[in-house]
């Protein structure tokens, strides 16, 4: 043992680390992407993974046979919002970033990007090429800062099957929140205290608790004057017939039998289960029912309104504008070039293949008829309609957002649960907005930066 | 006359076992200056600034201080760690405690050999480390799965006992039950360190205890606690850090569509949101530093205290 330990000297095991270094580098593992020479490269992180990141990676593989002197790197990329924002930070960001429209406030505020008002003409773009509401989402403060690739609205999804054994129309779905409360009722299966199936819950999947408000004809924020308006009479009113849901079902027997539905992604969700006969969902949702319950007969319709907006005849329909969008960070090596395959990607054929794939809706102004008849998703006519309605809304657009959203969140949380009456929390988080949105602009103050904004 | 030769840098080094040390932790010293003290001491400056991080600090002073003064959510997120860690700590202490004092007997007479008599005890040991290598992801999404208010196996075995089990993940009341329940499950660490610090108590002070009359109990609070209160106390102090530093399980467990926001908010998951999601780098910094002189102080105080209640063996 001993004459063995001796023969291993510090000198042969360090000359055998070195080798196996030597041997790592050498023949260790390469990336699997060939670069052509002679080509620029540019970086592209997305978010996009499974289908959507193989719909992608597809144009992108397009893009690159194209032409001969560009090669785009499709990196996909976790928690993209976060990542950028330090990689542009340490001064070494991608070429192009695949982000979601509520980023782009935060991004133009802290001038993460950079502005596409006299680069994207260069390259052939217009902002009256897209639907009139996916332009809201590409601008901000008056500046054109992001393009969008795919793009959803939110409407009503409903289980006709469930309809029909309720005895209700399936081919006429609610129209306002008072017949919604009436389907809500009839579809409604409660045994011995216990909910089997419910017609409608708010929070489910609950990613936009922000928005009945704006069903209810108002809004959260006043761009103009940079003010919260989260406690303004309508919304409240909104928000107490959220809180009615479970004050008649009960927060215990409601809550038990949320956490017994699968999440939005899996086949156990509730409404591909038919534990719910309806949800507010984008048109991805129909990618959703494809895959895990191919069967469900779905229907699709503008999510209802108020009865008080109703002025004689039906108004324009109301719903959320929410997407994907492509930004070219501040500090890219070659805006030009990350223009030009941001351009690619715009044009009507490659936008509908990527929206076909997605199963999402085309942003574009002019959509084909043959992308229309084929889509995967029954309602994306609507869904297309809706981009162009007078009351498509977006996302409060200030920088402060994804603060405000989680000051919103935790109010919905309680205020679902019944631990506060809607007035009193919504004064509280109309406070707490407003403070942050003050916060900003102090800062802004700070560095002697224009607010933008009419404050009065 | 020759002039005298300069030695080598081994020989050197060889006559100098001060350097030759200094040599050999210099990677650590650099690393440690250039990737940790460096950063802190920035950090301490942008406690004092307005850091949007894509834009330079701008020195605000004790602004960011005052302001979480009045920050409602930063004085929900301290009172919810602190509970954590005031129910957390004491519990898995004591039950890594009453684990290992039931493991150690039988491990400590078994002879050596395939034929020992203690495998039950020391399987036992392997079962209750084992969750502690398991990733702390993998560990949530599990935990999610019990405690599914519907379908979940601890109200399933609740059912059995004629109980009807809460919504943990969705009631404000049962989130931090919820979470020190989770947090049990990786007791493992506790349990090894602390069976070895109980075979090492030595067999002569126990004879002579018994032999002076004390029983099981006597004999555990006035032999064995003393003896092993060097390691109860190393318990203590990491359980501590590791409790005011808790993020990972709460991101799984609340932050999710149907999970609990407010009793789901703590500390170090506000002040991620405040770092990385709001970019506010500087009240961010302002939030570590107060947490680091709060660990500094809890410790520092443990220490102090520790000089009366803990024995240390000398030679």
């Amino acid at each position: 043992m001993a004459a063995t330990a001796a023969q291993l000297t510090r000198r042969t095991a360090i000359s055998a680390l070195a080798a196996a270094g030597a041997g790592f580098i050498v023949f260790g593992p390469r990336g699997r992407e060939h670069v052509p020479t002679g080509r620029l490269v540019l970086d592209y992180w997305e978010k996009w993974t499974q289908h959507e990141g193989r719909a992608m990676q597809a144009v992108v593989d397009e893009f690159n046979a194209s032409q001969s002197r560009l090669f785009v790197r499709y990196l996909v990329t976790g928690t993209i919002h976060q990542k950028a924002l330090i990689a542009i930070a340490g001064g070494n960001p991608p070429d192009i970033i695949g982000m979601y429209n509520y980023n782009v406030p935060a991004y133009a505020d802290a001038a993460a990007v950079l502005p596409l008002g006299d680069l994207a003409p260069r390259h052939g773009l217009r902002l009256d090429h897209y639907a009139p509401g996916v332009r809201q989402v590409m601008q901000h403060r008056g500046r054109w800062w992001a393009t969008v690739n795919t793009a959803g609205t939110l409407a009503l999804y409903y289980n006709k099957r469930l309809f029909s054994e309720a005895g209700l129309n399936p081919e006429q779905p609610p129209r306002t929140i008072q017949e919604l409360d009436a389907a809500h009722a009839a579809l409604t299966r409660v045994t011995a205290g216990e909910v089997q199936r419910a017609g409608f819950l708010h929070m489910e999947p609950g990613w936009w608790s922000w928005i009945w408000g704006y069903h209810f004809g108002d809004t959260l924020y006043d761009e103009a004057t940079d003010r919260s308006l989260a406690a303004n009479p309508t919304n409240i009113r909104a928000y107490d017939w959220m809180q009615s849901y479970p004050r008649h079902l009960g927060v215990d027997a409601v809550e038990r039998f949320r956490s017994g539905l699968g999440p939005y992604g899996q086949a156990n969700w509730g409404f591909l289960t038919g534990e719910l006969a309806m949800v507010v969902q984008g048109p991805w949702m129909a990618s959703q029912v494809n895959q895990f319950a191919p069967d469900l007969d779905y229907g699709v319709a503008p999510f209802p309104v108020d009865e008080s907006i109703y002025e004689g005849a039906a108004p324009p329909p109301t719903a959320l504008i929410d997407t994907d969008v492509l930004m070219i960070p501040r500090g890219a090596k070659n805006p030009e070039a990350s223009m030009e395959f941001i351009a690619y990607t715009q044009q009507p054929r490659i936008a509908e293949r990527l929206a076909t794939a997605h199963c999402k809706g085309s942003p574009m102004l002019d959509v084909s008829e043959s992308f229309l008849a084929a889509h995967p998703n029954r309602g994306v006519r609507l869904h297309t309609e809706l981009f162009s309605s007078p009351r498509a809304f977006i996302c409060p657009p200030t920088g402060a957002w994804p603060e405000l959203k989680d000051i919103f969140d935790t109010a919905m949380s309680d205020l679902w649960k019944l631990r506060e009456p809607a007035a009193q929390r919504l004064a509280a988080v109309q406070s707490a907005s407003q403070a942050v949105l003050d916060r900003a602009a102090r800062t802004r103050q700070l560095r002697g930066e224009s607010t933008g904004l009419n404050r009065t | 006359m020759t002039s005298p030769t300069r030695p080598s840098l081994r020989t050197r080094l060889r006559r100098s076992p001060e350097a030759a040390g200094l040599l050999w932790v210099a990677p650590w010293l650099i690393g440690g200056a250039v990737f940790m003290f460096l950063p802190m001491l920035l950090s301490l400056w942008y406690s004092l600034t307005d850091y949007p991080l894509l834009k330079p600090p701008a020195y605000v002073g004790l602004a960011n201080y005052r302001e979480l003064g009045s920050d409602d959510r930063f004085w929900l997120v301290v009172r919810n760690t602190a509970a954590y860690a005031a129910v957390s700590i004491p519990l898995m202490t004591l039950l890594s405690l009453v684990l290992a004092a039931m493991l150690t007997p039988r491990m400590q007479r078994s002879a050596p050999g395939f034929w020992r008599t203690d495998r039950p005890e020391r399987l036992a040991l392997v079962a209750v480390f084992i969750p502690t290598l398991v990733p702390m992801v993998a560990a949530a999404m599990l935990w999610m799965w019990l405690f599914n208010a519907r379908s979940g196996l601890i109200n399933t075995a609740l059912s059995w006992v004629g109980l009807r089990g809460p919504s943990w993940l969705e009631e404000p009341g049962w989130a931090l039950p919820a979470l020190v329940i989770t947090g049990l499950w990786g007791i493992g660490q506790g349990v090894v360190i602390y069976v070895a610090a109980l075979r090492e108590v030595p067999t002569q002070l126990y004879e002579a205890a018994e032999i002076d009359g004390m029983g099981p109990v006597r004999r555990w609070a006035f032999v064995t606690l003393p003896m092993i209160s060097p390691v109860i106390l190393f318990n203590v102090i990491t359980l501590t850090i590791g409790a005011v530093q808790v993020f990972a399980m709460p991101y799984i467990l609340f932050r999710n569509e149907r999970g609990q926001k407010a009793a789901g908010d703590f500390y170090n998951l506000y002040l991620y949101d405040a770092a990385f999601v709001y970019q506010r780098m500087g009240y961010a910094s302002a939030m570590a530093w107060i947490q680091l002189l709060v660990v500094l102080g809890l410790t520092g105080l443990m220490l102090w205290m520790s000089r009366r209640l803990v024995h240390y063996r000398v030679g």
